[in-house]
């Protein structure tokens, strides 16, 4: 059951993601598909308790607060398109 | 002999000996790997100059006598795994030429014991895939049949330690990834208990779920590789304390009276039929050492595949969110900050990448969360306790690693929901954060590998490398012929 | 008189002053060259994982407890998912159903009305960086240094109705989070920012209006006046028949105006999970009661032991428990000098004064309160002068130095030249015979002019004590 194309354009939005009009046709059947899948665990019934994943730590294994030499700027800047230290963004229109 | 084949450990005496040179060694893989690779396409990245580099230094340790169990053992590296100042580009577009400023933690280990850096090897893109075919650069081919898939997502790494082009690889595994792949391609693959290997350095898929591992030829290099890799990492708040064994100690000890459960699911209908037959002959062979079979259930599997696609993409979305090509990686065109990560995103990304961050953003949207991501999070913790309760009857548990031998490439394009399916058999063990180990049990008429999968109880790497190794030593597998 | 009645929450973040950022062991510190405190964990490369720091944790907790809050023993921290450019990883860690601190209360007196102001939560979380606006070319330049800073979010009940309310709300936590070492609560360095989500309704109405929420806050001036303006602009709108909409505002101080940022209707979906990189982590109650007997004595209480035990007015009290750093100071100097009483004068009177004018610097005292202590105590006992204990101290301000060594390098003890001090008291005394005569004839105040000419004359040869003593003594003969 293909997806309903709001549903497709408002994850587009969470995603950031552009697809032309064959594109979103075609995503649109293939995340039908994907959810119909996905809808199989609706059957099963217990809840979630995150208080039971046994995976948490006590505070004395958190990482003790010790400053340590911090990476040279060139290198961070390396792989990015940068001017006086800093990254290059295209303004964000408010 | 071809040295190409040989045993990392069994290289390790021939270096020490002197018999053949650090140099000499690497050199032989790149003259394979030029010579057939064009064929099989398993290296993105080839590192002849680095490998030469550090071949040198590691002879300098060979020569004072001062080896590590992997000074001058040449490998390959899955592209998802950073290593400073060479390429890293977890076969996307999106990071087509992105070098990294650091290494893997995994690497500085390696490096701590003098390897040798051969190349960085082909994979789905993001690690995202069962085919490696998704690689924008290198659809790496089935050694065994060139026309078929390696598996995937670590299916350079595979292909390459199947067709000697690599005495032993590393992959990841989030669902599967290092052994399907090792199935597929007639080799010995291990995904770690979660939190045994530090995730630093590995490009995030699911992060609940990936481990780095090993892919080698048997359980012996695979243990010899943990011990290498396996520690905690300060770098990484979710690696484990827990105490690292050494991953060789009960290699070849007798598995009598070892209990081995057989889960009902793992056998059904959905399965192959001379996939199964094999991993039952392997099943009776551990039977004639002693071991004992077990039957038991683990119902859960039948929502294994939505909570582990729910849980890794979701983690995934969230994870890929980074790449929008303005710090690093593919940058398109945009007059606005909006407009041009759009486009760095839709142009960087391929398909299967953004199927999954759809749907990863799907399970975790308001009004959705809690039928979806929520529901799997509520699955994974009633997975965990049908595995424990397993454990209770049984020390390890034995599965076929995937449903079908490698399939041909093609046959399952256009259908992403297929594709899905056929990780039924090694996904739970990723939820379950438990340690599965995949070897050769037989091969289909056609000589295709089939691979069988021991899981144990978390951090019980041993007992797993113990029972695949027990089994290996009885089984003559086939290379294939390239 | 105004028919409607404000109703104003608080959003305050405050930067933590660890030494490590809250997820990678960059400096925290403020400022630096761009992009210079940062590494491949809080500039969001591939790969990179985020590790908790400790003392972010127990600061945090520090904060519930001065403000009164129930800190929950299983706590965890959560991505919140946004796309902006000053966010690296396209998400900020924080925290989302398990906040370290639930429930807590604080103490506000406005216009000697009390008052509690309720604490719904306080949560743990990363900073974002900074963008640079450059209008000509349409870019914007991206300095992370700040991200990854440990904030805390202080999220209040919407129980304040009045900008004074709300500063004085913001000027006690800012002083409870000085005193728990947490932040040095630095406005203008933006390491303690507000938000302010406000709406009116008719008097009367048990029901709340359509909020909108400020930003852009960067004084308590500011915050006054954007409160100010806001209330104006709703009430306008009502008055006129239209509706308030749910939007951010953002203050323009210049202007005295708040202008519409982003409508609040399209607001983010944060898809909010569990971010799988970070343990949930369990408190002991050894590890809470340890973090707890750690915090120094808090301002009310030091206020009450000023009052109670040394005698010392509350206004001055109040002042001087307003800065923890001269707070500190005081209760160091009494353990030198036990006269808190003299003390605590002397700073409102000589130390403070010259802290508002500029010439001392709290964060860079030459002096302890030790060595102040003993300049009051010479004062008190007539070694020094008025004058010449000011002469000390501005020394002391200067160049550091005991009180002693300096009195005596420039010679500013009081002689006690009874000789001297008779004949300059006799030659006053016979030089205003008119003055002389009206004391006698019982006009009391003239002695104070006595008093001066004498302090005058004899700069510092007597001490104040003997000098009044002699005059009276004179006089009445």
């Amino acid at each position: 059951m293909a997806v309903e194309l709001k549903t497709i354009q408002h994850l587009c939005e969470l995603s950031k993601l552009n697809y032309d009009e064959a594109g979103l046709e075609k995503v649109m059947g293939e995340m039908g598909d994907i959810i119909d899948l996905m809808d199989t665990i609706k059957s099963f019934d217990l809840t979630y308790d995150d208080t039971k994943d046994n995976n948490s730590i006590s505070l004395n294994e958190v990482r003790e607060d010790v400053a340590q030499p911090s990476f040279p700027t060139e290198k961070l800047l390396a792989n990015a398109e940068n001017t006086d230290n800093c990254y290059v963004v295209p303004k964000v229109v408010e | 002999m071809d040295i190409t084949r040989a045993k990392i450990r069994d290289l390790r005496k021939a270096l020490d000996s002197k018999e053949i040179s650090a140099a000499e060694l690497c050199g032989e893989y790149f003259k394979k790997i030029e010579a057939c690779d064009g064929k099989v396409q398993s290296y993105i990245t080839v590192t002849k100059d680095k490998a030469m580099e550090m071949a040198a230094n590691a002879q300098k340790r060979i020569d004072a006598g001062e080896s590590a169990p992997l000074t001058g053992i040449p490998l390959a590296i899955k592209d998802n795994i950073c290593t400073d100042g060479i390429k890293t580009t977890c076969a996307s577009k999106m990071l087509e030429n992105f070098i990294p400023p650091y290494n893997a933690t995994v690497i500085e280990k390696l490096n701590a014991e003098g390897y040798v850096l051969l190349g960085k090897t082909s994979m789905d893109e993001f690690a995202m895939g069962g085919s490696t075919q998704t690689s924008a650069f290198a659809k790496t081919k089935n050694p065994y049949d060139l026309e078929r898939v390696p598996g995937g997502s670590s299916g350079g790494s595979a292909a390459a330690v199947s067709a000697s082009f690599a005495p032993a690889a590393l992959g990841s595994d989030t669902g599967g990834s290092i052994r399907q792949p090792a199935s597929f391609c007639g080799v010995t693959g291990i995904k770690p208990t979660y939190g045994r290997v530090s995730r630093y350095g590995l490009v995030a898929f699911a992060s609940s779920l990936d481990q780095i591992g090993p892919i080698a030829s048997d359980a012996r290099d695979c243990a010899i590789m943990l011990n290498a890799i396996c520690a905690h990492d300060p770098h990484d708040a979710t690696s484990s304390r827990q105490p690292v064994p050494d991953f060789t100690e009960k290699l070849g000890q007798s598995v009598s009276g070892m209990k081995i459960a057989m889960p009902k699911e793992f056998y059904s209908d959905d399965i192959d039929d001379d996939v199964k037959a094999s991993v039952m002959a392997a099943a009776k062979t551990l039977e004639s050492q002693g071991a004992k079979l077990v039957e038991c259930s683990i119902p859960g599997l039948k929502y294994a595949i939505p909570a582990y696609y729910l849980i890794a993409c979701a983690e995934a979305a969230s994870n890929l969110s980074r790449f929008d090509g303005i710090k690093y990686g593919f940058r398109g065109e945009g007059r606005t900050f909006e407009e041009l990560i759009r486009d760095s995103r839709s142009n960087g990304f391929g398909e299967e990448v953004k199927r999954r961050i759809l749907l990863g953003n799907y399970a975790l949207s308001s009004g959705y969360y809690d039928a979806y991501y929520k529901k799997a999070l509520a699955l994974k913790q009633e997975i965990i306790k049908e595995y424990n309760d397993v454990f209770d009857i049984a020390d390890v548990i034995l599965t076929p690693t995937a449903p079908t031998p490698a399939y041909k490439i093609g046959a399952q394009d256009n259908d992403p929901v297929k594709m899905y399916l056929a990780d039924i058999c090694t996904v739970t063990v990723n939820i379950a954060s438990l340690p599965g180990i995949s070897t050769t049990c037989g091969y289909t008429a056609d000589g295709l590998p089939i691979g069988m999968s021991v899981i144990g109880r978390r951090f019980d790497e041993q007992t797993i490398l113990q029972c695949a190794d027990a089994f290996e030593q009885t089984f003559a597998p086939s290379a294939p012929k390239l | 008189m105004s028919s409607y009645f404000p109703t104003i929450g608080l959003e305050t973040h405050a930067e933590l002053s660890t030494n490590s950022k809250v997820f990678c062991t960059c400096s925290a510190e403020f400022g630096g060259t761009p992009n210079s405190r940062c590494c491949p964990v809080c500039s969001g490369l591939p790969g990179t994982l985020p590790v908790l720091n400790r003392k972010a944790v127990e600061y945090i907790i520090k904060a519930g407890y001065v403000m009164n809050c129930d800190i929950s023993r299983f706590t965890k921290w959560d991505r919140k998912n946004y796309f902006y450019p000053d966010l690296p990883k396209a998400y900020q860690i924080s925290q989302m159903p398990r906040p370290v601190c639930l429930s807590g209360n604080v103490k506000i007196n406005v216009g000697g009305k009390e008052k509690d102001i309720r604490i719904n939560r306080i949560h743990l979380e990363e900073d974002a960086g900074k963008l640079v606006h450059d209008e000509v070319n349409r870019i914007s330049l991206a300095d992370y240094n700040r991200c990854g800073v440990p904030l805390i979010e202080i999220v209040t009940e919407p129980d304040f109705h009045s900008a004074e309310e709300v500063v004085a709300y913001l000027e006690k936590i800012m002083l409870l989070l000085q005193y728990a070492g947490i932040c040095d609560c630095k406005m203008e360095q933006g390491s303690i920012r507000c938000d302010v989500n406000i709406s009116i309704a008719p008097k009367g109405s048990n029901e709340l209006g359509t909020r909108t929420e400020l930003k852009n806050l960067n004084s308590l001036k500011a915050i006054a006046k954007a409160i100010e303006v806001e209330i104006e602009r709703q009430e306008e709108l009502l008055d006129n028949g239209e509706k308030v909409i749910q939007q951010t505002r953002r203050f323009n101080e210049a202007l005295g105006e708040t202008t519409a940022m982003r409508s609040k209707e399209d607001a983010h979906d944060y898809r909010y999970f569990p971010d799988p990189d970070i343990p949930p982590i369990i408190f002991t109650e050894e590890e809470l009661e340890e973090i707890r007997n750690s915090i120094p004595e808090l301002p009310e209480q030091r206020v009450a032991r000023y009052v109670e035990q040394y005698g010392i007015k509350k206004p001055d009290a109040d002042l001087i428990v307003s800065d923890k750093k001269i707070c500190d100071f005081f209760d160091v100097a009494i353990q030198e000098y036990d006269n808190p009483k003299a003390v605590a004068n002397y700073i409102t009177g000589e130390l403070l004064r010259r802290k508002n004018l500029g010439e001392v610097d709290m964060d860079d005292l030459k002096f302890t309160g030790k060595e102040f202590a003993q300049l009051v105590e010479l004062l008190q006992t007539d070694k020094v002068s008025q004058s010449n204990a000011k002469a000390i101290l501005g020394e002391m301000i200067e160049n550091g130095g005991t009180p002693k060594s300096i009195a005596d390098a420039k010679d500013l003890w009081i002689k006690e030249d009874s000789d001297l001090l008779a004949k300059t008291v006799d030659e006053i005394i016979a030089n205003n015979p008119k003055a002389a005569e009206q004391y006698r004839n019982g006009d009391q105040k003239v002695f104070g002019f006595f008093m001066g000419q004498a302090n005058k004359a004899l700069k510092g040869q007597a001490s104040p004590k003997a000098i009044q003593e002699y005059i009276k003594k004179k006089l009445s003969e």
